[in-house]
């Protein structure tokens, strides 16, 4: 069960940012229980959070950073998937991407998992006419890796996985996350995730002008146009 | 009898090195083979290790410590 989302759905739903992180988690399970092997989500969430790995609990300063958030309208929410804290709020379309494969073969490393989710989706940008998006590193970006897909080098989706061992055999079963800001500033989310950054004590701050809004770059996008995206995910 | 749990070598390609996020388990509890142990991250990507072996855990490498493939992240004793 994935409570309140239904899995594989080609619309956009809209849960809280918690039910769409358990309904993810509970996509991975039963890809490692075998009741499906390919399966996805689209949700935007209805409220607001700062996501991160549960790691982030060890920090020094976490308490009064979540404090400090929390009295400000952004909860600190926890995920499963790797990586840096991440804004979760209405202005953001996730897709989560969950597959069973076999070890060994080519479909069995985090490279692969990566483009898995990550080349439909700069195809899908293509259809919509965003000539210059690829996947890469965005310095000065939060929660930056080797496979955010860019626009014209900025920031468009920030991308994570998980890998289980499914039950029983040696297949893998993957969990691939991105995260995209739709409307917008990305300013007004970069600067939760650099308060959050103050309350901890580190220094490093991220950069607005290094992440774009989807309606930055195609200004008539509806979500109902995303269904042409989950379509790129089957088989 | 003691049992490595070892960050196997077929969870990622290449020679990244992964970091130890978290324990599942306490040092010192009983587990069964088969049960989640630990998570490694990779390159964003969180692995998740389980116990190759029922016994009690010895953990070797702590919370935010660098490992790499193949490293000896604990055992088990029966």
């Amino acid at each position: 069960m994935t409570g309140p989302l239904d899995i594989s759905s080609m619309t956009l739903q809209r849960p809280t940012v918690e039910e769409g992180l358990v309904a993810e988690e509970a996509l991975l399970d039963m890809v490692c229980q075998g009741e499906i092997s390919l399966g996805w989500l689209a949700w935007s969430p209805r409220d607001r959070g700062l996501v991160m790995p549960r790691r982030h609990e060890r920090l020094a300063g976490f308490p009064e950073a979540r404090a400090r958030l929390a009295e400000r309208g952004w909860p600190v929410r926890f995920r499963a998937t790797g990586g840096t804290p991440v804004p979760q709020s209405p202005q953001v379309i996730n897709v989560a991407l969950a597959q069973r494969c076999r070890v060994g073969g080519s479909a069995a490393h985090l490279e692969w998992g990566y483009h898995r989710l990550g080349d439909p989706w700069c195809d899908w940008l293509g259809h919509l006419g965003v000539a210059d998006s690829d996947l890469g590193p965005v310095a000065g970006s939060y929660c930056d890796g080797r496979f955010n897909v860019r626009i014209a080098g900025r920031k468009l989706v920030g991308t994570a996985q998980r890998w289980r061992r499914v039950r029983g055999c040696r297949d893998m079963a993957l969990l691939v996350h991105g995260a995209m800001q739709v409307e917008g500033n990305p300013a007004e989310l970069v600067a939760v995730v650099n308060d959050f950054q103050a309350g901890i004590g580190d220094p490093m701050r991220f950069r607005a002008e290094r992440h774009i809004a989807l309606r930055e770059a195609i200004p008539g996008f509806q979500p109902e146009t995303l269904d042409t995206l989950l379509a790129r995910y089957r088989g | 009898m003691s049992t490595a749990i070892t960050v196997p070598e077929d969870l990622w390609e290449g020679d990244n090195e992964g970091v130890i996020t978290a324990w599942l388990v306490d040092d010192g509890s009983q587990v069964s083979q088969g049960d989640l142990v630990a998570e490694v991250m990779v390159e964003k990507a969180q692995y998740e290790i389980e116990a190759p072996a029922a016994g009690r855990l010895a953990i070797a490498k702590q919370e935010d410590e660098v490992v790499a493939k193949g490293t000896t992240i604990a055992s088990l004793d029966d």
